[in-house]
């Protein structure tokens, strides 16, 4: 497979989406704009401009007519996707690390970092699509994390509950309605920071990323863990591929441990496992730089990885990728 | 305007045919439904040129999602405001081909192939076990080290082969000869003689058992692009891309040695024919210049 590789970024990427029909890519980075580009040619449909830090996370409403994205300059906003307007802004007390719409898309959530005297908080905002620009100024929801910061949070199935990942590795469960925490699991080594969470097509499991070399692929329902990964590196993001069953890992030593560490090129993949077997089964070269963000096209034919390097690389699956099966699954085919 | 103004000069005249003018572009319709189209044009060194091209004509048709049909209608916005469609070069571009072949036993084929590619595998492992012996006194040491060397003749040793023999392997019966008669042997066909000029010999000759001659190189070939095409079938010790003294660009020819014969002649069977920057490649084993 040959990847695209899109340079629109100056600075290290942080998060990449996917939409839900998987015709466009958003990208965020350090840099102060978003990009948006067409998945199937790496063409860039344009760019965000407005908010004034590094921005952290984006995510696009189920429908495409909005895009959120979560900055250091302590907001979040809202933007028109057809035409790069920004027709909403909401002002937080500190930065906001993560940004997800529900699976409807009538409700978006925050998290908030730690910091200057903050604790970190997730806060939920009700989304208006009649008139763009009239959105509700208040958080319909604020849980506020009193024990370990949330570093990611994202929503089940329906939205029913609140699944976060907090900075002590432990991922916790909360109402979707009434913020009311309802299970809290250790699910990573203690104080080994969850990097990224991303959830199956039908939200009912979701990975985890951690800091401490391993993902965990979870049940939404009872956090209950159903498998683990374990790599070599910090991992930086995980997603679980739709069609196929992979899940695909990125990661790399942190920028900052770069000189201090062996310094194998090897690290900076994104890393195919095999979601039931919990095999690596291979790796995909190209970056300069640890991944900071993977994220797989709904239809799983492709996927999208950032990095470091501030380059954003869309792989379109080639026919290796959709053969490859273990001996027990083309045995379940024959039957 | 007039008719005599326009014709002032019978140079000017329609009828004379103009060297220089273009034969207009011709289009043809192909049996098989393609098309061929002959054009003209005059290129930077104002020769004429012409250019035939087949256009086949396939009509895909594809069942999009309305909503992402009418996605593909929304003009560019931001800092890509204006900007004509497709993709920019200054944004977009395409990676070299990864080839992703997910296997069970991946971990196992990477080790193997980091073996085989690396410059630590391969001999190394199979020699870790084999100890060095000098062929003059039995010493733990290569025979060009010997402190003997030039006081002592080899000893004779026929089972010599279980020991590791710094020399040629395929040392020349002649050299048998050299200890175990009174006759003269002269130095160079001695065995074992570990003077500068037999030893010189002797490393041209094995290496060229092992050496390819590869020739329709391009001229913009590098000995590392060639390493790295050649190093997969083999640990190669030596590249020698013939390079103008003036220009340095390549002559068009290169040698490479292998380290095993094996991988030579695997190298050779395999690379003959290579297509390498558009041109393909002669691979044949090098003769010796003598």
């Amino acid at each position: 497979m040959r990847p695209i590789l899109l340079s629109g970024h100056e600075r290290s990427l942080n998060q990449i989406k996917f939409n839900r029909d998987g015709d466009l890519i958003f990208s965020v980075a350090k840099d102060k704009i978003v990009c948006a580009w067409w998945s199937a040619n790496g063409e860039r449909l344009g760019t965000y401009a407005g908010h004034q830090g590094a921005i952290w996370t984006v995510d696009v409403s189920p429908n495409t007519i909005l895009l959120a994205t979560g900055s250091a300059d302590n907001t979040v906003r809202l933007w028109n996707v057809k035409t790069g307007e920004c027709v909403k802004v909401w002002d937080f007390p500190t930065a906001v690390k993560r940004v997800e719409f529900t699976p409807d898309g009538s409700r978006l959530l925050a998290v908030t970092e730690k910091r200057m005297g903050f604790l970190g908080t997730i806060v939920v905002l009700d989304i208006n699509y009649d008139g763009l620009d009239v959105q509700a100024e208040e958080p319909s929801l604020r849980i506020t994390c009193e024990e370990s910061k949330a570093t990611v949070a994202g929503w089940s199935f329906m939205g029913k509950y609140i699944i976060a990942g907090h900075e002590d590795g432990s991922v916790s469960q909360y109402d979707g309605k009434t913020g009311e925490q309802l299970e809290n699991v250790q699910a990573h080594e203690f104080d080994h920071q969850i990097n990224d969470l991303q959830f199956s097509p039908d939200r009912t499991y979701f990975i985890t990323a951690s800091k401490d070399k391993s993902a965990k692929l979870m049940s939404s329902r009872n956090l209950a863990i159903l498998k683990t990964y374990v790599a070599d590196t910090p991992l930086n993001s995980a997603c679980i591929t739709p069609k196929k069953e992979y899940v695909i890992l990125g990661g790399g030593q942190a920028a900052m441990d770069v000189t201090t560490t062996s310094a194998r090129q090897g690290k900076f993949e994104a890393r195919f496992y095999h979601k039931v077997f919990e095999d690596e089964i291979g790796r995909v070269r190209g970056h300069f730089g640890p991944l900071n963000t993977v994220h797989v096209h709904p239809s799983g034919t492709a996927y999208a990885s950032g990095g470091e390097d501030g380059y954003v690389r869309v792989h379109h699956f080639d026919k290796s990728y959709f053969d490859f099966m273990y001996e027990v699954e083309r045995e379940q085919m024959r039957r | 305007m007039s008719k005599p103004g326009n014709r002032a000069d019978w140079a000017d005249d329609e009828e004379f045919d103009d060297p220089s003018a273009l034969p207009a572009q011709q289009i043809t319709t192909n049996k098989d439904g393609t098309k061929t189209v002959v054009s003209y044009y005059i290129n930077d060194e104002s020769k004429k040129v012409k250019v035939t091209r087949r256009i086949k004509t396939t009509v895909v048709r594809e069942h999009v999602n309305p909503q992402v049909a009418e996605r593909r209608s929304w003009s560019k916005f931001g800092l890509e405001k204006g900007h004509a469609p497709g993709p920019s070069f200054d944004t977009t571009s395409v990676g070299e081909n990864i080839a992703f072949r997910p296997s069970v036993n991946w971990k196992v084929q990477a080790a193997e192939e980091e073996k085989n590619g690396g410059e630590k595998g391969g001999m190394k492992d199979q020699l870790k076990d084999k100890k060095v012996k000098c062929r003059i006194c039995s010493g733990e040491h290569f025979t060009a080290r010997c402190p003997f060397k030039d006081t002592m003749a080899p000893v004779d040793d026929s089972a010599g082969g279980a020991g590791l023999e710094a020399g040629d392997e395929d040392a020349p019966a002649a050299g048998g000869l050299g200890a175990g008669t009174s006759s003269y042997v002269p130095p160079h066909l001695r065995k074992g003689a570990a003077s500068g000029g037999e030893r010189m010999a002797g490393k041209f000759e094995k290496d060229d058992l092992a050496t390819l001659r590869v020739t329709n190189v391009s001229e913009l070939a590098e000995e590392a692009e060639l390493r790295d095409l050649f190093e997969r079938f083999g640990r190669v010790t030596r590249v020698f891309l013939a390079r103008d003294r003036e220009t340095q660009r390549a002559k068009g020819f290169a040698f490479i040695s292998f380290a095993d014969r094996d991988d030579a002649a695997r190298a050779c069977d395999k690379m003959d024919g290579f297509g390498y920057r558009h041109l393909i490649l002669r691979v044949e084993f090098a003769k010796r210049t003598t």
